[in-house]
């Protein structure tokens, strides 16, 4: 039984099976979660009626909006209103695929392949021989999944013995990097390194952190759409609130992620994870929280806004909106807003995750080989991967609704000013920073220049340099010039607050400026 | 009006801490995380309603003083089991809310000289004030701690004399005139 699953069903698809089963009953015990939270918070006991602890409230919960009268205003844009929660939850479902949960579920082999360089063929096609041959043999849905370490060994010494460096780095299946002639010195022989398996992750992208970006801020469509549609002035604010807000903070947080990139040179979140699985000082794991703490923040404010929720829900303000872009919907429909958003919360706490806070990793959980340590051949110990790495996103979700009851919302230009004049400077600033530590310190770190990891020295002068950035930029934020009064009167031609006359009609409209002067 | 008398409040001075804000949030996240611990170590102060009833909790613990809580009316009874009431219309033109309605008749006892024949309080016109009580020459209205009262229709909830004895019957061991 077990051989025929592993020979005819590929390994994503249980993993889809149970990562999407998962995430969707995780968003429905989030919604009892952030009223438990709620109430903590405000000295209350929270739902404790339906079942024990009211453990069954989001079924009771789920029930209702199933009942509740399915409402649609005669007024509204009917396919647009459908449209928009439909866009929202598709999307943000989607772009939960490309979290690498845990790691790579695989071998590391190493191979001699000196007599096929020696038959003639150049080093790649020595690799490429080698790797068809390997793949010939491999289990189905078993692939090569590593780039190939090339090592020159020399004669007499065994490779567990040889602490070398790899002569060769090939990029599977990229046929357009010049490879390096190799010369082999008598006895010398030429191993080559793969790894073979499957990654513990729905869809293998290697621009895992693009396509997440690019759902996410798809999903911002939904809200506008939905508020556009609903031909309701406080629906359609909403909308243009939410747009606003994603806007401006869609540039810090990518920023934040472009400053992890540019250390890791890769999108692929297996690989910003597996960079992150080891230790400095041989006992601080390697998160990227611990070297970025700045940027980490950056990105934390940043999700906050993007999810929408406090202290930035400004789209929904309960009090100024009457709810926002979902006043208009109903049951199921109003639902799907409300499981949209917190599915994109459990996105954003995941991508999170995998690039501050190590994915998967925790001391302990790492495999045998050191230099790709994503690589174990045991299930069980990626299904224990997989189980911290959502633990550690429950705990972020958590800090998201202790975030929320704490704090009042931003004023909406307070939000803005925020963004614009707060945090994408420092962003700016950290990732030039960044840039230049790496210019001026990476080629100087063995560890990076070969696996282009942080090593525990590399990681206390970016921790520095983010400290001292911050300050720099708080001080000099000082400096700048008081940005306009807000809540001033706006002059627009035919505003009650314009005294001016009013433009014959043929003429064109003037600018809002030049009305009144 | 002095000098003295006039407060000049100046807006506080934002500390470094206030200015940063993040250093302040994190102080608002450690308050609501104190709330948070209070809750789970169980020192809360939250009753679980049907289950526990602030009647059977000491008043000094957050209990409720039977004695001054304006619930449920009810018509006293004197010692011989008649209604106390005179039917002086006191309490209805006392009442605020004209949720008092009293018919009289001339009293079938030698002691008095009127009796309500009709007496009906609509439970929910009753704001609860506990004018009625105030008013009352003999003490014969008098609101009781009972606050759970339910009924189907409105009907249901004017309470007439014969209910509202009633609730005497059923409160006096507990809450004596």
């Amino acid at each position: 039984m077990l051989d025929w699953i592993q020979a005819n069903i590929p390994p994503w698809l249980p993993l889809l099976l149970v990562v999407h089963l998962v995430v969707l009953v995780t968003v429905a015990y989030l919604i009892l979660l952030e009223r438990k939270s709620a109430s903590w918070m405000q000295d209350r006991l929270g739902p404790n009626r339906v079942g024990p602890y009211g453990l069954l409230q989001p079924l009771a919960d789920g029930l209702k909006f199933f009942l509740k009268e399915d409402y649609r205003a005669r007024s509204v844009d009917k396919v647009l209103f459908t449209l928009a929660p439909v866009i929202m939850i598709v999307v943000i479902i989607i772009s939960i695929a490309v979290i690498p949960w845990g790691g790579i579920k695989g071998t590391t082999q190493t191979v001699d392949i000196t007599n096929l360089w020696r038959d003639g063929h150049s080093l790649r096609a020595a690799v490429d021989t080698q790797a068809k041959t390997i793949s010939a043999d491999l289990p189905r849905f078993h692939e090569l999944i590593s780039d190939v370490t090339v090592q020159t060994v020399p004669a007499g010494a065994g490779l567990d013995s040889y602490p070398g460096q790899p002569t060769v780095v090939l990029e599977l299946g990229n046929d357009l990097d010049p490879v390096p002639a190799i010369d082999l010195a008598s006895g010398q022989r030429l191993y080559a390194t793969f790894t073979t398996g499957w990654r513990f992750q729905i869809a293998n992208l290697n621009i895992g952190v693009l396509f997440i970006l690019a759902t996410l801020s798809l999903a911002v469509y939904g809200v506008v759409i939905g508020g556009w549609a609903s031909n309701n002035k406080y629906s359609f604010l909403g909308g243009l609130r939410a747009t606003a807000n994603m806007i401006s903070y869609e540039v810090p947080m990518g920023l934040a992620i472009v400053t992890i990139v540019l250390m890791f040179g890769t999108l692929d979140l297996n690989q910003i994870v597996e960079k992150q699985a080891h230790y400095w000082g041989g006992w601080l794991p390697a998160w990227n929280v611990f070297a970025h703490p700045v940027t980490f923040l950056l990105f934390l404010v940043c999700i906050h806004a993007e999810a929408n929720r406090a202290p930035f829900d400004t789209a929904e303000a309960e009090q100024e909106l009457v709810g926002g872009y979902h006043t208009e919907y109903s049951s199921m429909r109003f639902a799907l807003f409300f499981m949209a958003e917190y599915a994109g919360m459990v996105t954003t706490s995941a991508l999170m995750v995998a690039l501050f806070l190590g994915g998967w990793h925790f001391p302990g959980l790492g495999g045998p080989d050191a230099v790709n340590p994503a690589v174990t051949d045991s299930l069980s110990l990626c299904i224990l991967r997989a189980v911290v790495y959502f633990a550690k996103t429950i705990f972020v979700l958590f800090l998201f609704m202790w975030v929320r009851w704490t704090l009042p919302r931003f004023r909406f230009d307070q939000i803005l000013a925020l963004a614009w004049r707060g945090l994408i400077p420092i962003a700016l600033a950290i990732l030039l920073s960044t840039a230049l530590t790496i210019y001026f310190f990476g080629s100087s770190s063995a560890q990076f220049v070969s696996l282009r990891r942080l090593d525990g020295w590399m990681a206390l002068v970016m921790f520095g340099v983010n400290v001292v950035v911050l300050g720099i930029v708080m001080y000099a934020s000082t400096l700048l010039p008081i940005g306009p009064s807000i809540n001033r009167r706006v002059r627009i031609p035919g505003s009650r607050y314009n005294t001016a006359a009013l433009p014959k009609a043929p003429a064109a409209m003037p600018a809002a400026g030049s009305a009144s002067s | 009006m002095k000098s003295t008398d006039v407060i000049e409040i100046a807006e506080p001075r934002m500390t470094l801490g206030d200015q940063f804000f993040l250093p302040q949030v994190l102080v608002g996240l450690g308050t609501t995380m104190k709330h948070m611990l209070r809750v789970w170590t169980g020192t809360d102060r939250v009753i679980q309603y049907p289950e526990e009833r602030r009647e059977d909790i000491p008043v000094v613990e957050g209990g409720m003083h039977r004695r001054s809580y304006r619930g449920v009316h009810r018509l006293n009874r004197d010692e011989e089991g008649r209604v106390k009431c005179v039917a002086c219309f006191m309490c209805a033109t006392a009442c605020p809310a004209h949720c008092i309605h009293i018919e009289a008749d001339e009293s079938p006892w030698e002691d008095r000289e009127k009796y309500p024949a009709k007496f009906d309080i609509d439970e929910l016109r009753c704001i609860y004030c506990g004018m009625c009580e105030e008013a009352c020459p003999v003490d014969a209205i008098e609101l009781t701690s009972l606050y759970d009262i339910v009924g189907l229709t409105r009907q249901e909830m004017v309470f007439d004399k014969s209910k509202l004895l009633r609730v005497y019957d059923e409160t006096q061991e507990v809450e004596p005139i």
